[in-house]
């Protein structure tokens, strides 16, 4: 498991045990429970947060994204990248190599 | 139609 890694489209996203999710007007919020935190994911975070509710590479994320949303495939990754990184500082979701799961 | 993206990010609460 990597957790203080610099992320690439090459990595797998996990999402972590022991969060309460919610729509709330079209976002999502998220209580962490073991850290007593609330957080707002929003509307495109909150489609990311669906998009790994399975173990799933960036860069397999990303076209799913391309095809819901208008946005390009560079802004895209970019963009995602920044926002799992967040995730992943929160420890929200942790990252594995892609190929470690057969 | 797709729709618009905007740029996502984490929000803490202060609850």
């Amino acid at each position: 498991m990597i957790t203080n890694q610099k992320l690439t489209v090459n990595h797998v996203v996990v999402q972590a045990e022991g969060n309460i999710v919610s729509d709330m007007d079209g976002e999502k919020v998220m209580l962490n429970i073991s850290r007593g935190k609330y957080y707002n994911l929003g509307e495109v975070g909150g489609r990311i947060w669906d998009g790994i509710s399975a173990p799933i590479s960036i860069r397999n994320l990303v076209p799913i994204l391309m095809a819901e949303y208008n946005v390009e495939q560079s802004k895209c990754e970019d963009h995602v990248l920044s926002f799992l990184e967040q995730l992943l500082e929160e420890q929200l979701i942790y990252i594995e190599e892609e190929g470690m799961r057969q | 139609m797709n729709k618009e993206w905007k740029q996502p990010s984490l929000e803490v609460l202060d609850v």
